[in-house]
């Protein structure tokens, strides 16, 4: 049980072959783990668009596991705690592959507690619990009242509500003669607030009875907002609108002639830099100017293929690809390689081939990287993707 | 760099925040720009008729929408006023803030008002930095603002151990001090004792960035009203002097990753704080400083930036923060705002500092002010690919 939220861990995991989405499953085909503290260990395997959740020690094979306590599992799963905030500050943890793990956010729809029935004592209770909160100041300008409550039978009670300089005060006691009186059984009351019974009903069949001024009777409606049982939706609230748009531009850009002369080389498998005729750099790609000493850069060299890598950045966060929306595959390897031909800051930043992200050494002042080559594409057309990424040279 | 002395003094008379949030669904822009260019006239107790000019900025590629501007004057009140756009990336609050100097200093406007804002919700706010990136042949490599190199150089530098405790430490702080300020979006409670915890276990997005390194995305807006020293003194009681800025611009090219010692790039902070702090002869800006609202993206990036910005030497930064000299209450508090970690609205996030900043110069932060009297405040912006805004605030006149 997580105390907090009022929902045992375990009816999260027990109700998600009913909350199981086949749409949300497209082309998932992995098994997941779920680690919460203290409760236990649960694997879910998904597959061809069906699910099955067992109770297991056995986490093998999952391509994520999860970690958390048992109000951040259950919080998570109900909408009361932002999954990224738990996520970011580690009170929730995964541990494998996030990117998978967030595929598991559409398989099913969102556990809602089941709606618990209070008994008619806990509804007595609660009621007068409430009263001064649900009173209202505005309807009361110039009053001085007592309002009496004798509610019998085995879960009722007597109580007083006070109402003097726009201020509600309830006590549980009934105070004598006061200003107007209601007499019923718990029962009839609890009926009669939760708007199952009127009160004219209840006063014609002599199962209520009022006893003082009847004008405040009928005024009760404005001193007390509505009453609504626990957990259920307040009045609702007007709808706000979010309008949803898709921006898709079709856009071409021109290259310039030194950006051209570039792009026209990766056809024929050449990586050229032009070199400032005042620093000596190598710009590569090459660019119009050095901007450093704001001259025109002419001259044209062909660096690398080769090169060692001076910086392999790699990228777990399954960000998607901005310009196709295609989420990028996990992990990731950026590099920025010195081609050789160049030297100091003049890198090139390209891909590393995916499966050698662990094999790459980073190069510092006079020590070497990795020697990396380009895997060229088989139709090249002048862009990024004619080299496809760079992998080890051996 | 050539600098004059400016025409007029110009002060911050007025300053307004938004909460900064994860959703903000319930209004739309021009709505919650309002409600800091509302808290920014109350601040002033000023009314549109009193503002000359409006300066208003973001990062369009966020939202997609060109001229903001024009929407937003439902909520900005620059219907028939003087009003300027202005957008330069991640700086562009700061530059708002330099700007909205230059048009009072310059003498064209007595009392102008900067509107920074950002709803990245309602955007794609990794697509759109990425669209920054020129398209013949960088955009299609680059993902977003996010990258481990700034974690790899400190550990390079300093060894595993000692640099993921210092980042961690700092991490810590800044939440710390978010807890303090109440309109910061994040702020987790953090304790001491989950240093180790996450360290080892929070989810890494690039290298040894780790997702509780990282900055928030956050919707906010921030308005700075600002007037001449006649105007200032005669409509505050406290406002807050600018004494000077720098903007350190760069080219778009990652050609710093080289790692070879012998051709370090400069770093735009380093050469804006040089220049900034030379023609206005001060030599030790940890020392002079009583604050610094600092445009940290990550706290990798916050802990090397302390370096460059104070003009430290070997690894004197770190020690500022293990000895929690940063927090609130140390020798030189660092984003008592809980900073850019806690709340990131993108376009606003470089105007909150120097706002910020000012609310501390005033003793006017709240829960988070810090306790002893600042009268010399630092605020900084930062943008890709690595320029700089640097902003010094002073309570007196007459440095």
């Amino acid at each position: 049980m997580s105390e907090k939220f009022g929902v045992k861990v375990e009816d999260i995991f027990n109700t998600m072959e009913e909350r199981f989405r086949p749409e949300g499953a497209e082309g998932v085909d992995a098994s997941f783990g779920y680690d919460i503290s203290g409760r236990g260990r649960w694997k879910l395997t998904v597959k061809d668009g069906s699910m099955k959740i067992e109770q297991t020690d056995d986490l093998g094979g999952c391509a994520a596991v999860i970690q958390a306590d048992a109000d951040t599992f259950v919080g998570v799963n109900i909408g009361k705690v932002d999954g990224t905030a738990a996520f970011t500050s580690g009170k929730l943890s995964v541990d494998g592959d996030v990117g998978a793990f967030g595929t598991t956010a559409k398989l099913f729809k969102r556990f809602t507690p089941p709606k618990k029935e209070l008994t008619v004592g806990e509804y007595v209770l609660d009621m007068f619990g409430t009263l001064e909160a649900r009173f209202q100041t505005g309807a009361a300008e110039g009053l001085d009242i007592t309002i009496g409550y004798d509610i019998g039978g085995e879960e009722g009670g007597q109580w007083t509500a006070r109402i003097k300089d726009g201020k509600c005060t309830v006590t549980e006691e009934l105070v004598p003669s006061p200003s107007l009186t209601m007499i019923m059984k718990a029962k009839d009351w609890v009926e009669l607030m939760l708007g199952k019974v009127d009160a004219v009903n209840l006063l014609t069949t002599g199962r209520a009875k009022v006893e003082g001024d009847m004008n405040l009777a009928t005024k009760l409606g404005e001193l007390f907002a509505k009453y609504t049982a626990p957990g259920e939706e307040e009045e609702e609230e007007q709808e706000l609108l979010v309008l949803k748009k898709i921006i898709s531009v079709n856009q071409k850009f021109a290259t310039g002639p030194v950006m051209g002369k570039y792009l026209n080389g990766l056809k024929e498998k050449k990586i050229l830099a032009n070199k400032c005729r005042e620093c000596g750099r190598m710009q590569v790609p090459p660019r119009e100017v050095c901007a450093l000493c704001r001259i025109r850069c002419d001259e044209f060299v062909e660096v690398g293929p080769k090169g060692n890598v001076r910086l392999l950045d790699t990228a777990y966060y399954a960000s998607p690809d901005p310009l196709t929306g295609e989420t990028r595959e996990t992990p990731y390897g950026l590099i920025y390689i010195l081609l050789d031909g160049c030297s100091g800051q003049e890198v090139f930043a390209h891909f590393l081939r995916d499966d050698q992200l662990d094999r790459i050494e980073m190069g510092w002042n006079e020590k070497k990287g990795t020697i990396v080559r380009p895997v060229w594409a088989e139709e090249r057309t002048g862009k990024v993707a004619d080299i496809k990424y760079f992998e080890i040279d051996e | 760099m050539a600098h004059r002395k400016k025409n007029r003094n110009v002060g911050v008379i007025g300053v307004g925040q938004t909460k900064h949030s994860s959703h903000r669904e319930d209004v739309n822009q021009a709505e919650m720009i309002h409600e800091a260019v509302r808290e920014a006239l109350d601040d002033a107790g000023l009314k549109m008729d009193d503002i000359d000019c409006l300066v208003h900025g973001n990062m369009e590629l966020f939202e997609m929408i060109h001229q903001p501007d024009l929407w937003h004057a439902l909520g900005t009140g620059a219907y028939g006023k003087n009003t300027f756009r202005l957008t330069t990336g991640g700086t562009t609050g700061a530059t708002l803030f330099c700007a909205g100097d230059n048009l009072v200093a310059s003498g064209m406007y007595d009392v102008t008002m900067v509107i920074g804002f950002e709803k990245l919700q309602e955007g794609h706010t990794t697509g759109g930095i990425t669209n920054m990136a020129d398209p013949l042949w960088t955009r299609s490599i680059q993902t977003g603002a996010l990258t481990g190199t700034c974690a790899y150089d400190l550990i390079q530098e300093f060894g595993e151990e000692r640099a993921n405790q210092v980042a961690m430490m700092y991490r810590i702080i800044m939440d710390q001090h978010a807890g303090l300020n109440p309109k910061a979006h994040r702020a987790f409670g953090l304790e001491w004792d989950q240093m180790d915890h996450l360290i080892k276990t929070s989810a890494r997005l690039v290298g040894e960035l780790k997702i509780i390194d990282m900055c928030s995305q956050s919707d906010g807006a921030c308005a700075v009203i600002m007037a001449t020293e006649e105007k200032a003194k005669e409509l505050s009681d406290n406002p807050v002097w600018i004494r000077d800025h720098i903007t350190v611009h760069r080219e778009e090219s990652f050609t710093m990753l080289g790692y070879d010692q012998a051709t370090v790039p400069p770093l735009t902070h380093k050469v804006a704080a040089e220049a900034l702090f030379k023609r206005n002869g001060i030599s030790k800006p940890a020392d002079y400083f009583d604050v610094f609202e600092m445009y940290d993206p990550s706290s990798w990036w916050g802990v090397d930036w302390l370096r460059a910005f104070f003009l430290l030497e070997g690894d004197e930064h770190l020690k500022l923060v293990e000895e929690k000299e940063i927090a609130i209450g140390g020798k030189i508090p660092v984003n008592p705002s809980g900073g850019v970690i806690a709340s990131n609205p993108i376009g606003a996030t470089a105007l909150v500092r120097p706002a910020e900043a000012c609310l501390q110069v005033r003793g006017d932060a709240g829960p988070h002010q810090i306790p002893t009297p600042v009268n010399h405040a630092l605020a900084s912006g930062f943008g890709g690919t690595m320029w700089t805004v640097l902003i010094m605030l002073e309570k007196e006149l007459g440095w």
